[in-house]
């Protein structure tokens, strides 16, 4: 059967195929956009760090009680972990990374508060402070013991004469410029000198604008809740982390062990929304596409059971099986490329709408061929089984009144 | 009539029970998928205490950075949480029904003896008027009163989770708890209260739990309390002490007003200016007058409580549900005009196209209700996994009535408009048509 006749036969009947269009352009639509949208959180969530997070643990304790002396109790626990066998470096920390909680401040080149400062995440550590998180330092130095003392919530401290910045806080403040050596201002108007460079690392709040910006300043967090951040060797973590709970409870009753935890876990949690959204449109696409196949499974294998007469008498003037396998399959082609023209013009809305109202990121373009070619195949797929038994109806039945 | 037409239904399902299926199936997988987002859109964006929503109202008072707004994106808003010397002062001078100035805080419940540890709990740092305001219920005791706040008396409203986890669910009206070296008295245990979203403080995330315990506000001072929420500051102050903190422009409590009556919010916001305008004559406020107090649902937009994620998920999902629709309108289409000899036989027996009609209908709404049944069951998987992916309290992830009887009334509309076509298709076959060539 020709072009021709085939076309005349769906127009005739034309609601039907209509439909079967309409479902194929409204499925392309959903599964394009949903797919664009689970891959930009994949990649969201696949950034790197820079932080060795397989391998560190965080503690959190909490001293009570008028004899509670929170310095001696810090030193004390650093020593215990630091005695613990496998433990490769711990420092107390005002914050952890990735954590979801943390300090921000903004920095500016100049003392002059009319120009607009630099946003960056804020972290106070010791000298093992990298080594305990894995970070590298790309340039410069690290901070030297004597820079770094206790500081308290409610005393001044001042402001550091040494800080360690990331390449990408470095990059928003001086440009092209090597910030190395160079003093950056604190809303005081205070300078620092930044001695040390770090390549990359993430801060504290995972869906903030400037998580790559980072500040270090020297210092031991003597707050309400002391964090503690521990690099072990690598593959022992789940080891160690009952064994410095258990340590650390024992040593000093007036304090609460408030959790001990993987940063793997702690670094997962802010992420979870996308996790969560990332996963609901993964089962969403996979119904609908599961859905769409059926639909035009169950109506071709219809379709074939309904013209089995017709087929029968075409094979009997002298079609060939594989002229009928070739009509069917060509029939649902028109449908599905009839169905993908009107599901790019309606996935381009759809993404439209995302982008205007919910600032999504545009649609990659190359998503909507993509998305054609898998259509094609997939409905291919699909009527294959239908036409291979229309194509298997035996000359014979047009003979046989029904 | 009707029972026949349902028999009749039964059996033509029968007799296609792939296709039936399939349309189920469709059916029950768009509602299940628009049901599941559909719910917790509702609940997101639901009225936590509609018979006060509209003269409970968030105060805010623009004292950031004389240069710059708060929020770039936003520059008409005034920061979300107030000073310590304002919302103290505020509260003294009370000029609303009730008032509260609060924050949370974090305690450590020291052990009774030996044998127990102590426990890190949670607490709200707020008037007595706060459980009254918020209408919180209560299963023993009750809040505490004015003259507790005004002598900052260590006592204590606790939850029913950590009643039950200190006192074993027990009435623990007049028990002693030791924090910071104080014995406070348990004054009321709350009954179980979850509103969702948590309007009265959305700072930390608006879906999370009520808090362990209430203390009142004046023990701030007494016991140096920290916050454990959000503190935002501009300003490069000198601090040595806990004092220096409490006295400076540092941002961390949450403010709440209840008015005697909608109508009153001018005179309020009057009072407010009028407040900033004599700070400003001491040298602070250094920005253009900008108060504002929101209603509860107000405040839930000021926080966009309503994520995105769930938006796009409920537009994506109602798009999936007119996909399983055309699914159902093509199969029932194509199962209908199949049995063309069998309607054109019944009426040629004396059948209404009427009655055709109907019997048609009637079928598509078994499928329907089918279909919605099935979905809701679905829906609530749904919502279990997304309680799981999420780890949402409990509040933002249960089917209520209203959500159970939208997602049949939906399914069973949807289907019938569905339905419509096929049906008027398969009634406009004429009688003998189909009965001739057989």
């Amino acid at each position: 059967m020709g072009f021709g006749p085939m076309m005349s036969s769906l127009l005739r009947n034309k609601t039907g195929p209509l439909l079967v269009a309409l479902q194929i352009a409204v499925t392309l639509a959903i599964v394009i956009n949903s797919l664009f949208i689970v891959l930009q959180r994949v990649e969201k969530m696949n950034r790197d760090p820079g932080i060795d997070v397989d391998n560190v643990i965080v503690t959190y304790v909490r001293g009570f009680g008028p004899d509670f002396d929170v310095v001696d109790s810090i030193s004390n626990d650093i020593n215990l972990i630091k005695s613990i066998p496998g433990v490769v470096a711990a420092t107390v920390a005002s914050h952890v990374p990735l954590s979801g909680s943390g300090s921000s401040t903004n920095l500016r080149t100049v003392p002059d508060e009319t120009i607009d400062a630099i946003d960056a995440g804020s972290f106070q550590w010791d000298e093992e402070g990298l080594d305990a998180l894995g970070i590298e330092l790309s340039r410069g130095r690290n901070f030297f013991a004597q820079e770094v003392n206790y500081v308290f919530m409610t005393s001044d401290n001042g402001v550091p004469a040494s800080v360690l910045v990331t390449q990408a806080l470095a990059d928003d403040l001086f440009g092209e410029e090597d910030a190395l050596g160079k003093s950056v201002y604190w809303g005081s108007m205070e300078p620092s000198t930044i001695v040390g460079i770090i390549d990359h690392m993430h801060g504290s709040w995972v869906n903030w604008a400037s998580l790559g910006n980072v500040v270090i300043q020297p210092g031991k967090a003597a707050y309400t809740t002391n964090k503690y951040i521990i690099r072990v060797e690598p593959g022992i973590r789940d080891e160690l982390m009952p064994v410095i709970e258990q340590k650390l409870g024992e040593s000093n009753r007036q304090r609460v062990v408030k959790h001990v935890r993987s940063l793997e876990e702690m670094a997962a949690r802010p992420y979870r929304r996308d996790r969560g959204m990332a996963i609901i449109l993964c089962v969403v696409i996979t119904l609908i596409i599961g859905l769409t196949a059926l639909v035009i499974v169950g109506l071709s294998s219809f379709h074939v059971t309904q013209r089995t007469k017709q087929i029968g008498t075409r094979r009997a003037l002298g079609a060939r099986r594989v002229d009928i396998m070739r009509q069917f399959m060509l029939e649902n082609w028109l449908i599905t490329t009839a169905g993908a023209v009107l599901g790019v013009m309606l996935t381009v809305a759809v993404a439209y709408w995302l982008e205007v109202t919910f600032e999504l990121e545009r649609l990659d373009w190359r998503f909507l061929p993509a998305g054609i070619v898998i259509l094609w195949a997939l409905s291919s797929l699909a009527v294959v089984e239908p036409a291979r038994r229309a194509a298997s109806v035996p000359p014979a039945v047009a003979t046989r009144s029904i | 009539m009707f029972s026949y037409n349902v028999k009749l239904a039964l059996k033509s399902m029968r007799r296609n029970p792939v296709m039936t299926a399939l349309m189920i199936a469709a059916i029950a997988i768009g509602i299940g998928v628009s049901m599941t987002t559909l719910t917790v859109y509702y609940l997101m964006s639901g009225n936590p205490i509609p018979e006060k929503s509209d003269v409970l109202f968030a105060v805010t008072m623009d004292n950031w950075e004389p240069l710059r707004p708060m929020w770039e994106d936003y520059p008409d808003l005034a920061p979300h949480q107030l000073a310590f010397q304002d919302a103290e002062r505020l509260v003294t001078i009370g000029q609303g029904k009730r008032q509260t100035a609060m924050f949370e805080s974090t305690l450590i419940i020291e052990a009774s003896n030996e044998d127990e540890s102590p426990i890190e709990a949670g607490a709200r740092v707020t008037s007595g008027d706060f459980f009254a305001m918020f209408n919180v219920p209560f299963i023993y005791g009750s809040g505490w009163d004015k003259s507790a706040d005004a002598a900052a008396e260590p006592v204590v409203v606790i939850s029913r989770q950590l009643n039950e986890r200190l006192f074993g669910g027990q009435d623990s009206v007049g028990e002693r708890l030791t924090m910071r070296g104080v014995r406070f008295q348990v004054a009321g245990v709350i009954d179980t209260w979850e509103p969702t979203p948590r309007y009265y403080d959305p700072t930390q995330g608006a879906f999370r739990e009520v808090d362990d315990m209430y203390i009142p506000f004046s023990l701030t001072r007494v016991l140096q309390l920290e916050s454990a929420g959000s503190d935002w500051g501009w300003k490069a102050e000198v601090i040595n002490s806990y004092e220096d903190w409490l006295n400076s422009e540092r941002l961390w409590l949450q403010y709440f007003v209840e008015l005697d009556s909608p109508r009153d919010r001018d005179e309020y916001v009057a009072h407010l200016d009028a407040y900033v305008g004599e700070q400003k004559r001491l040298g602070r406020y250094e920005r253009p007058l900008n108060n504002e107090i929101y209603n509860v649902m107000e405040w839930m937009e000021y926080h966009e409580v309503v994520s995105d994620d769930a938006k796009v998920l409920v537009g994506l999902s109602f798009l999936f549900l007119l996909v399983c629709l055309l699914s159902t309108i093509a199969l029932l289409l194509t199962k209908f005009v199949g049995r063309k000899s069998e309607t054109s036989l019944r009426r040629a027996l004396g059948a209404s196209r009427k009655i055709v009609f109907n019997q048609q209908i009637v079928e598509v709404a078994v499928i329907g209700f089918t279909g919605g049944l099935i979905g809701l069951l679905l829906a609530g998987f749904g919502l279990q996994g997304i309680k799981y992916l999420y780890g949402s309290p409990a509040g933002l992830v249960k089917l209520d009535w209203v959500m159970m009887f939208t997602a049949i009334g939906i399914a069973i509309t949807s289907s019938m408009i569905a339905g419509l076509y096929p049906a008027w298709r398969v009634c406009k076959i004429p009688p003998a048509a189909q009965l001739k060539t057989q």
